[in-house]
């Protein structure tokens, strides 16, 4: 086992320095610069040259890619974000965590909900509730996300309109007087915010995960062995987990790496509807001032956790499918 | 990829014995395509939209960029069919007044009933900003318009109330925050936000067929590379790397049309990976078929090998994939013109659209102002309706999928 983990982690360094190079690349490809902004300064008109200097800004941009990539493997430095002027390790490590306490929740529910509906769909084919499940697949696969998170904060907004109370909050991840709340309250507080995005989040991943579940479920019992396990006069329930789930499952934990990048990309659009504090708000703004830093080491980031993610769903299944050898 | 297997066709002639006839592969794909009704209902409705897109200025009762600061968020127009008194008349509208409320400066809309105006069918509105260059014409860019001498210029709308000027209106979708017809607006924006879809996946598929069946034909180190960059690619979460990359092009305020064509490149330079190596996997299985060993012994080139042997080969995935990516990449481009970095004004987009409603939500309740909202349903039903014509087409087209 260690060769083979050992062997993709080797495996991930060329992918990780094209990705990252081409990331870099395609950053740098925009007309203009930061120090572009102060190019008309009345005050000093070097100004813009100097900040340029200042930050390196004169330099080749693959140049500055090496130097980055020195920064980032020496001294686990991302740089430091130009427009405020902190390290942007610093600034995203909070966001990220925002980011994370929505994604886990909303992944680790679709998931918990997608596997029961599409095996049930599977062993019930076409029975009313299947239909009825299967066409709520279709459908969810084709609202966009964001649009989703503007229906419930719009209709978390008619809601107080109506009744002068909030059923769950028009954004945000905290009250405005959380600070003054006590552990367990602040808690709760967040959890209450969660409700509107978790809930838009795990709706458009349910759909696919239980789609694929369920394909998946049809066509393991097809097979010729669970046709033999019925024969040999086992009760359709042993057939069904012992036999069928088991094989069908495997595909769920391969898709699980799969499925990360569209999770990723869905809270992306989720958390800049709801204002929800993550990495999303501060990845568009960056964009527009063009921050490079804060960019490249948002999309490193998450290029690393796909990576990661991908990897770990393949050691994951290379660990509890004895067919795969290593 | 199977070769697809000609089904024999018993066809059973009058009186005669049956005959046994060979059908092409358009033939059963028809025939399975027909067995699809969802499949056929999301045809008519994928029609439907798109000859609206068409023929939007004729469509639309007013201009494509017709604003109004004075008639912001007014509700939707009701057509009254019937009189007060309850008697069946010529449909006919009231005009809209506009009062403010100076506790909340919410502009508060109210029906004017002193006066009907009678709805009128084929309208000619021959005002300077009202004509517009009708449909298979407006295809030609303007410049060649000009130097070629062509100025159709059209006056007609489908609908509008006569001589009404400002007094009334007919908005059936109400208007946005500029005051501008959501309906229309709404047909206008699905020329791009339909269109968008199905020329980034077309630019996709040149691209991840010439890569994949490079990568697959030639092996060795081209097809270390390009895999590998594939890889990379695919490394970087979709959103992100479209944002990225829309955001070089967004200083430098261009027009409209670049606008749209670089969108398009966007899309398409990050959907390529997964098709590529599909294509590669594909090409890999067909090189070694006789087919193509017979080929290279009678002394074909490479390239007549690629053109003529393999890449035909693959034309049910193309139809396969086309399928599965014209959903997702309208998807993406009204995420991105959500996100502000796609389709700018004055042009419009369904996802542009939405961004309005994205900046009022804080106080725009659902019921409030709903009709700001019907662009996303647009998005839902285009992109469902593909999906479920790309389910049928799938079927049609794939052997394996065939019930």
């Amino acid at each position: 086992m260690l060769p083979f983990i050992v062997r993709r982690l080797f495996n991930l360094i060329p992918t990780f320095i094209i990705a990252t190079f081409l990331a870099w690349g395609i950053i740098q490809a925009a007309p203009g610069d930061f120090a572009t902004q102060f190019a008309f300064d009345q005050v000093d008109p070097n100004k813009a040259e100097r900040i340029r200097q200042l930050l390196g800004l004169d330099q080749a941009w693959y140049i500055r890619y090496l130097y980055w990539l020195r920064n980032l493997i020496l001294h686990f430095n991302l740089g430091t974000s130009m427009t405020s002027k902190a390290s942007v390790t610093a600034l995203i490590l909070p966001l990220m965590r925002n980011s994370m306490v929505l994604l886990v929740p909303a992944t680790v529910l679709a998931f918990a909900i997608a596997i029961p509906i599409g095996v049930y769909s599977a062993l019930h084919k076409y029975s009313l509730a299947d239909r009825f499940l299967t066409v709520f697949s279709l459908l969810g696969l084709a609202v966009p996300n964001f649009f989703l998170a503007l229906i419930v904060l719009a209709f978390s907004v008619q809601w107080f309109h109506h009744y002068h109370w909030f059923l769950i909050p028009t954004g945000g991840m905290t009250s405005t007087d959380f600070s003054s709340y006590g552990p367990l309250h602040q808690i709760l507080d967040v959890g209450w915010h969660l409700i509107g995005p978790v809930l838009v989040l795990t709706l458009s991943s349910l759909a696919f995960v239980s789609r694929v579940m369920r394909g998946e479920m049809l066509e393991v019992l097809s097979q010729d062995y669970i046709r033999t396990a019925r024969c040999k006069g086992l009760s359709e329930r042993s057939v069904n987990v012992k036999h069928a789930l088991r094989n069908a499952i495997l595909v769920i934990v391969a898709i699980i790496g799969s499925t990360l990048p569209g999770l990723v990309s869905g809270a992306g659009s989720v958390e800049y509807v709801t204002g929800w504090p993550g990495i999303t708000p501060l990845f568009i703004s960056s964009i527009f001032a063009q921050d490079v830093y804060v960019v490249m080491a948002l999309l490193t980031i998450l290029t690393l956790l796909l990576m990661v993610g991908n990897l770990l769903s393949d050691l994951a299944l290379a660990m509890i499918d004895p067919r795969i050898r290593y | 990829m199977e070769r697809v297997e000609r089904e024999e066709a018993a066809v059973q002639t009058k009186g005669g014995p049956t005959v046994v006839q060979g059908a092409s592969l358009t033939t059963i794909a028809w025939q399975q395509f027909k067995k699809h009704p969802m499949a056929r209902i999301a045809l008519v409705i994928l029609g439907i939209m798109y000859l609206l897109a068409a023929f939007a200025d004729f469509m639309a009762p007013y201009p494509e960029h017709d604003i109004n600061p004075n008639a912001t968020f007014e509700p939707p127009t009701v057509v009254h069919f019937l009189d007060p008194q309850g008697n069946l008349t010529w449909p006919f509208i009231y005009g809209m007044k506009k009062t403010i409320d100076m506790q909340t400066f919410e502009s508060i809309w109210t029906t004017d009933t002193s006066t009907r105006y009678p709805l009128k069918l084929f309208v000619h509105r021959t005002g300077l900003r009202d004509r517009y260059v009708p449909f298979p014409v407006n295809l030609i860019p303007v410049q060649l318009r000009h130097v070629l001498g062509i100025r159709p210029w059209a006056t007609l709308h489908l609908f509008g109330v006569a001589d009404a000027g400002d007094q009334a209106k007919i908005h059936l979708l109400g208007t946005d925050d500029l005051g501008a017809d959501v309906f229309g607006k709404l047909m206008f924006g699905a020329r791009i936000s339909l269109t968008i879809g199905i020329l980034a996946s077309a630019v996709a598929i040149v691209i991840g067929m010439i890569m994949g069946g490079l990568a697959g034909f030639y092996g060795g180190w081209l097809d270390e590379i390009i895999l590998r960059f594939v890889e990379a690619l695919s490394a970087i979460p979709f959103l992100f790397l479209l944002l990225t990359l829309s955001a070089i092009f967004y200083p430098l305020h261009l027009p409209s049309t670049t606008q749209f064509m670089l969108i398009i490149v966007a899309l398409s330079v990050i959907g390529w990976g997964q098709i590529a190596r599909a294509v590669r996997g594909q090409v890999l299985s067909l090189r070694e078929r006789d087919f193509t060993v017979a080929a290279k012994a009678l002394g074909a080139s490479n390239m007549r090998v690629i053109t003529r042997h393999l890449l035909p080969q693959t034309l049910s995935f193309i139809i396969i994939s086309l399928s599965i990516q014209i959903p997702e990449y309208t998807l993406a481009e009204s995420v991105l013109s959500f996100f502000g970095l796609g389709i700018q004004p004055p042009s419009t987009s369904w996802g542009l659209m939405l961004s309005t409603a994205q900046s009022f939500a804080g106080v725009t309740g659902l019921g409030d102002r709903w009709w700001i909202f019907t662009p996303g349903v647009a998005i839902f039903v285009a992109v469902l309706t593909w999906n479920l014509l790309g389910d049928g087409l799938r079927d049609a087209f794939d052997p394996k999928s065939r019930r």
